[in-house]
């Protein structure tokens, strides 16, 4: 069942007209009939959560709008650079008007004058082809002045990027959006609140998948939504399947499926003779588990993942197999971080800098055991005193690889004799030499 | 409610002001928060994670208030799971935060450890070495060894030139953006940017040329680590050899304290010279912030190739050296000689003490004329009466508040006040502009009025007849101080611009308190006490017409200032000029005798604000110059006028005695300090910068005549024939540029790649009317000069005025607008 990709139902759904015929925009004409607080009520009631990796609940956050600001907006983060996401670009590409459906009712239960679709860099031709469906959607009377005879006016506007990862974090993505350099900012005031937002105004910001969930459920009603997946998690995820499986890609499936089912049955298992060794559900940013029968029947849901330690975050589920030495994989998912953190606070733009440099060591073969502790109690100062997320999540790939796999990182390191050997013979230098 | 909240820091209660930022809360507290990136004067922006703390709040039942108390009795607290920030906290009642514990000790020394990973350790030759906060804040939480292996480092550009007067170190910089953030959200010249992200993230210039603005210097005090180095300093000394001196921005009415950093050189034959200037915090006057011509102009005072050496007589036609002995015993015997036609004209950079004993020969020897010179803005006889009151504090003007800037350019000609109005505006002022062009202060300006040049006089009408909105908004303004210039008018419209002004403020009722009245933008630091003392620009004027048979011209540069100075001069029998430059003397002088610089003796100015202030002696005399007031006194008690005195603080007493303004001003009382709000200038230089606490005084401000209850009355405006430019003439319009070929500031070469080449700016439809390009050459009769400058025809002039930059090139611009020809050069 698919309420997202529908397209692998319906082949031309991203087409105005096929849209419309399988039912496209009665959500919104419906919401457009409800009282504002109405819809919010129904999308809180239905617990759907961010689906961006925060798992927020979007009816929560939409609630925190306060009522009588004449300008707010909703922010469409379509910015998905987490390492191995590729969810949005899918839903953006082949259901295109639900997304603006959603962001359309969203925006209609906050009483939004402009909804802004930020979308990162390399997404030019997708951003191309959504304003082509967005001016279907002026044309049609869903977008602009006075829309359906409510009096209400809203523009919907497409912005590319520069391509930065941390331009997907909230704040960041707004300064972006208002032509500034993409930093996080001081949180509070939150976008939800007046200050927090864009251009200062209160601002929604959700994700992709978030807001195309929303024309469903005003359909359908929370309840049936709820009725999918787990308690604390409902609806359905799509997960971002790549990595050593054999038929990676997105698949859309009730939160709660296992990771067993999602790697075996629909992924159809690790390539053949080999055997899965660690994963990273929530791609570079989460904990990487490691493989074994406990981890593959966790259920994919935000508390199931929470139970083995890791994070759903949004479902970029990256596979890897025996061949995989986690060392290699950590000092290339530091890499990234070091490439992407924005440099505003000191310990993630220290810290990422200075990570790299010891893995680079390590890898090399130049590391020591010492370099190994090293690496663990940089990435721990790290965590839990940056600005946002991202000095927390660039930590992860150490703490936990080397938590999971210190094997892998051991055998790169010099033998303790050698390194050790070392230290006397300096100081025995320095004894002749007095 | 009360206005204060109580607060636990490390298990102790303090009561401390309501939402005041934790940072600085704790300071007040005496608990010192080490910060790198937060700084009182700016928005926090939790960048450095410097001040991480344990934070949590007394948990109060919700429906009764009632503070909620554990098993024990002890008030509940809630604490965050994760350490917070406290420069991004405001305090609010019952907020809890622990700033001793483990936590809190690690988490220092592990931002620290961060920061020095790619920080060179050049602390032996970085000029912040000694001030340096991540040098102390090493010190007191870092680690005692490096983890970082030496060859991980970064290595950056070391010596990158952010413009002409900054530099910037790459390796020190610790992207705190304290320097980005004051020039965007203190001095409105948002020309730093980051470049970049990560560890990649460079401070860069996006303007040309770079780091355009006048306040640049003030980054490198408030840069918490080496990494901004300005020109004048940079590996000039340590911080540790240096002598501060208390003392007074000698360039303009604005009054800056600044303190004097002081060491023996050898490339000045082992004399003391200014090493570089700094801010000395009076949060009054210019806060902790100085223009770059404040800290830069400084070079005048140890130049020995431009200033006069020493005394210089004429004797047949011959000018000699000689001793201070022989030439005022020449000096006073040519004044005997001359009878008792004699009057004075001084500079607005002579002291008090200095117009007070010249004023005592004057008057002495039978004269009654005292000029003020230039004699280009008059009215401070209203600022006398209704300046702005007492305690007015420009930093207080917000929401509700009014500014009126008229006939100025603030920006060229007092930057402080540009740059604290600004501020003004963000927090919510009124600022309306009113000028004959667009000026910077447009920028900062929620109204902007362009008149007619040729109604400059009358701007008080216009603003009443044709804005009568804004009129209302002024006069309905909960505080309003009016800014008056004198750009586009000439003395008699500076008068009647002036007393429209006083009459604006009497009518509304702004006038006699604090944050109310009129301030004016007379040129140099001293044009306040020139009036007090007696000098005027009128009786410049009657000098002008009337020459006398002796004049004395005291620290004035007429003949780079008044193209018709040499002609008026020539009936002038016999001059005697005290000056600090060689080139200075004019022609046909009897004597010309040297005089000491702000930095060589005591004194004291009265700022545009009436602030008296007094400057201390910093350095020995530049050749065998004498303080002004010496000379003048060395000169009466020649010609037996008086009695020796022996220092400017008894020339003070006599003032007080004399000058009912200076009632009970002495020394001692301008010396007074008080504690003053941000606490900035101690050995924490982390928190503030490297402003100076002010150990000099903060001045004593006379009361304006409406102060006290005073009563003060409207005058009449005597508006004078409009000034027109007929027959194919254009309006020449001078104006003031910060940066000039003035005397003072010719020794500062380091600015002068800054210092535009002369120009006058013109419109493009007079442009083309005359066949000038953008660019050409062009000649400008004005004035009784000619001048050749080069035109930029942009939309900085009015059609049918020029706009002509004085003190840029040799040939003097006329002192007052004038109708004049411009033609191709």
């Amino acid at each position: 069942m698919h309420i997202l990709l529908r397209a692998r139902e319906i082949p031309d759904i991203h087409k105005y007209d096929v849209y419309v015929k399988n039912g496209g925009y009665k959500a919104f004409e419906k919401a457009l009939k409800m009282k504002p607080e109405e819809v919010i009520d129904v999308v809180k009631a239905s617990n759907l959560r961010g689906r961006g990796g925060a798992g927020f609940p979007a009816g929560v956050k939409w609630s925190f709008i306060p009522k009588n600001e004449p300008v707010k907006y909703v922010a469409v983060n379509a910015d998905e650079s987490e390492t191995g996401t590729f969810k949005d670009r899918e839903i953006m590409e082949t259901n295109p008007h639900q997304l603006i459906e959603g962001a359309l009712i969203c925006a209609w239960a906050i009483q939004a004058t402009a909804v802004y679709i930020y979308l990162r860099g390399e997404f030019w031709d997708v951003a191309h082809e959504l304003d082509k469906r967005i001016a279907e959607a002026y044309k049609a009377g869903y977008i602009g002045e006075n829309i359906q005879g409510t009096g209400w006016t809203c523009n919907v506007y497409t912005h590319l990027g520069a391509g930065a990862y941390i331009c997907g974090e909230e704040s960041a993505l707004l300064n972006s959006l208002e032509g500034k350099l993409g930093q996080p900012r001081v949180r509070p005031p939150f976008p939800a609140q007046k200050g927090g937002g864009l251009y200062g105004e209160a601002t929604v910001v959700n994700n992709v998948e978030t807001l195309t969930n929303v024309p469903w459920i005003i359909n359908n009603g929370a309840d049936e939504f709820k009725k999918i997946g787990t308690e604390n998690s409902a609806g359905t995820k799509i997960f971002c399947v790549s990595g050593h499986v054999q038929k990676p890609g997105n698949y859309e499936l009730p939160m709660g499926v296992t990771l067993r089912e999602l790697l075996y049955d629909y992924a159809g298992g690790p390539p053949e003779g080999r055997s899965f060794k660690g994963i990273l559900p929530s791609g570079g940013s989460g904990p990487v588990i490691r493989v074994n029968d406990t981890t593959l029947d966790a259920p994919l849901s935000y508390e199931g993942m929470e139970k083995i330690g890791t994070i759903l975050g949004s479902a970029s589920v990256i596979v890897m197999d025996e061949t995989v030495d986690m060392a290699w994989a950590a000092s290339k998912i530091i890499k990234f971080f070091k490439h992407e953190s924005c440099g505003k606070c000191a310990p993630c733009r220290e810290g990422t800098y200075w990570l790299d440099k010891v893995l680079d060591r390590i890898m090399a073969g130049q590391g020591s055991l010492d370099d190994i502790k090293l690496i663990e109690t940089v990435a721990k100062n790290m965590q839990g005193v940056t600005l946002c997320a991202l000095g927390d999540f660039a930590a992860n790939p150490v703490i936990h690889t080397v938590k999971q796999f210190p094997e892998d990182f051991a055998k790169h390191a010099k033998s303790p004799e050698n390194s050790k050997s070392k230290k006397p013979a300096a100081k025995q230098k320095a004894a002749a030499g007095d | 409610m009360s206005d204060t909240v109580k607060i636990y820091i490390d298990d102790k209660a303090y009561d401390v002001p309501a939402g005041m930022n934790l940072v600085d809360a704790a300071k007040m507290a005496g608990n010192d928060i080490p910060v790198f990136c937060y700084h009182p004067k700016m928005e926090p922006v939790g960048m450095c994670r410097m001040c991480l703390v344990e934070m949590g709040s007394i948990q109060k039942d919700r429906a009764s208030g009632e503070v909620l108390l554990d098993d024990k009795g002890n008030p509940q607290i809630r604490w965050f799971p994760k350490l917070q920030t406290a420069c991004t906290t405001n305090v609010s009642d019952g907020l809890v935060i622990r700033t001793n514990t483990p936590q809190v000790d690690q988490a220092r020394e592990n931002v620290v450890e961060f920061l020095l990973t790619s920080h060179p350790l050049d602390c032996p030759i970085c000029d912040k070495g000694g001030e340096c906060p991540l040098q102390n804040l090493t010190m007191e939480h870092g680690p005692g060894s490096s983890r970082m292996v030496y060859s991980d480092k970064l290595k950056l550009d070391k010596h990158v030139p952010l413009g002409d007067l900054i530099f910037l170190d790459e390796e020190r910089c610790i992207q705190c953006a304290r320097c980005i953030r004051f020039q965007d959200e203190i001095a409105g010249d948002d020309v730093l940017a980051f470049h970049e992200r990560g560890r990649s993230l460079q401070i860069i210039t996006n303007s040309d040329p770079g780091f355009d603005s006048y306040f640049s210097g003030n980054t490198a005090d408030i840069c918490p680590v080496g990494a901004l180095t300005t020109a004048d300093f940079r590996f000039g000394a340590r911080p540790w050899e240096l002598t501060e001196v208390p003392s007074i921005c000698p360039h303009d009415a604005a009054g800056s304290n600044i303190s004097l950093s002081m060491r023996l050189d050898r490339d000045h034959g082992g004399r003391a010279i200014i090493k570089r200037v700094m801010p000395r915090q009076n949060e009054n006057v210019n806060e902790i912030w100085i223009s770059d011509k404040t800290r830069f102009g400084h070079h005048f005072t140890r130049d020995e190739h431009s200033r006069l050496l020493c005394p210089l007589v004429r004797r047949g036609g011959n000018f000699n050296e000689t001793e201070w002995k022989t030439a005022l015993e020449y000096a006073a015997n040519e004044l005997q000689l001359a009878g008792g036609s004699v009057a004075a004209i001084a500079g607005s950079g002579m002291s008090n003490e200095d117009l007070w004993e010249l004023r005592q020969l004057v008057t002495g020897l039978g004269g009654e004329r005292l000029g003020a010179w230039p004699p280009t803005h008059a009215g401070a006889d209203l600022v006398a009466q209704v300046g702005v009151g007492q305690g007015t504090n420009l930093g207080d003007l917000g929401k509700g508040d009014a500014v009126l800037i008229v006939a100025s350019d603030l920006e060229e000609e007092v930057p402080i006040w540009r740059l604290r109005i600004k501020q003004a505006h963000d927090r919510g002022a009124l600022v309306v502009v009113m000028n004959g062009r667009p000026t910077r202060m447009d920028d900062f300006a929620s109204t902007v009025i362009h008149y007619d040049y040729s109604k400059a006089a009358g701007a008080f009408d216009l603003l009443q007849k044709e804005h009568g909105d804004t009129a209302r908004q002024l006069t309905g303004a909960k505080n309003l101080v009016v800014i008056a210039g004198a750009e586009g008018v000439d003395l008699a419209g500076s008068r009647a611009l002036m007393q429209a002004a006083a009459n604006f403020l009497i009518e509304s009722g702004h006038v006699g308190k604090p944050n109310n009245g009129l301030m004016a933008t007379f040129p140099g630091a001293n044009g306040m006490g020139q009036y007090y003392l007696g000098f005027t620009p009128e009786a410049t004027q009657d000098i002008i017409a009337n020459p006398p048979k002796v004049l004395f011209i005291a620290q004035a540069d007429l003949l780079f200032d008044d193209p018709a100075a040499v002609s008026w001069l020539k009936q002038v029998e016999t001059i005697i000029q005290l000056t600090l430059f060689a080139e200075e003397p004019v022609p046909g002088v009897t004597a010309a005798l040297p005089i000491q610089s702000f930095a060589e003796r005591d004194g004291s100015f009265v700022n545009g604000e009436r602030r008296v202030q007094r400057f201390y002696t910093a350095q020995g005399p530049i050749g065998q110059a004498l303080p002004a007031w010496q000379v003048l006194n060395r000169l009466g008690v020649q010609l037996g006028l008086g009695r020796s005195k022996l220092s400017a603080s008894i020339l003070m007493n006599e003032i007080a005695q004399s000058i009912p303004a200076f009632a009970g001003i002495t020394y001692k009382a301008l010396a007074h300090v008080e504690p003053q709000f941000p606490l900035v200038g101690g050995d924490d230089v982390y928190y503030g910068g490297t402003a100076y606490r002010n150990k000099g005084g903060l001045g004593v401000q006379i009361p304006a005549a409406a102060d006290n209850g005073g009563a003060v009355t409207k005058g009449k405006v005597e508006k004078p024939a409009a000034i027109k430019a007929s027959g194919g003439q254009l309006l020449v319009v001078p104006a003031t540029r910060l940066y000039n070929r003035e005397r003072v500031f010719r020794s500062s070469e380091l600015v002068h790649p800054r210092v535009p080449d002369a120009y006058v700016a013109m419109n493009a439809a007079d442009a083309r009317k005359l066949g000038i390009e953008n660019g050409d050459m062009v000649s400008i009769s004005a004035g009784g000069s000619t001048l050749k400058v080069r035109a930029h025809v942009n939309g900085a002039a009015p059609q049918g005025a020029v706009i002509l930059p004085r003190h840029l090139s040799d040939t003097p611009a006329p002192l007052a607008i004038t109708a004049g020809e411009v033609s191709k050069a």
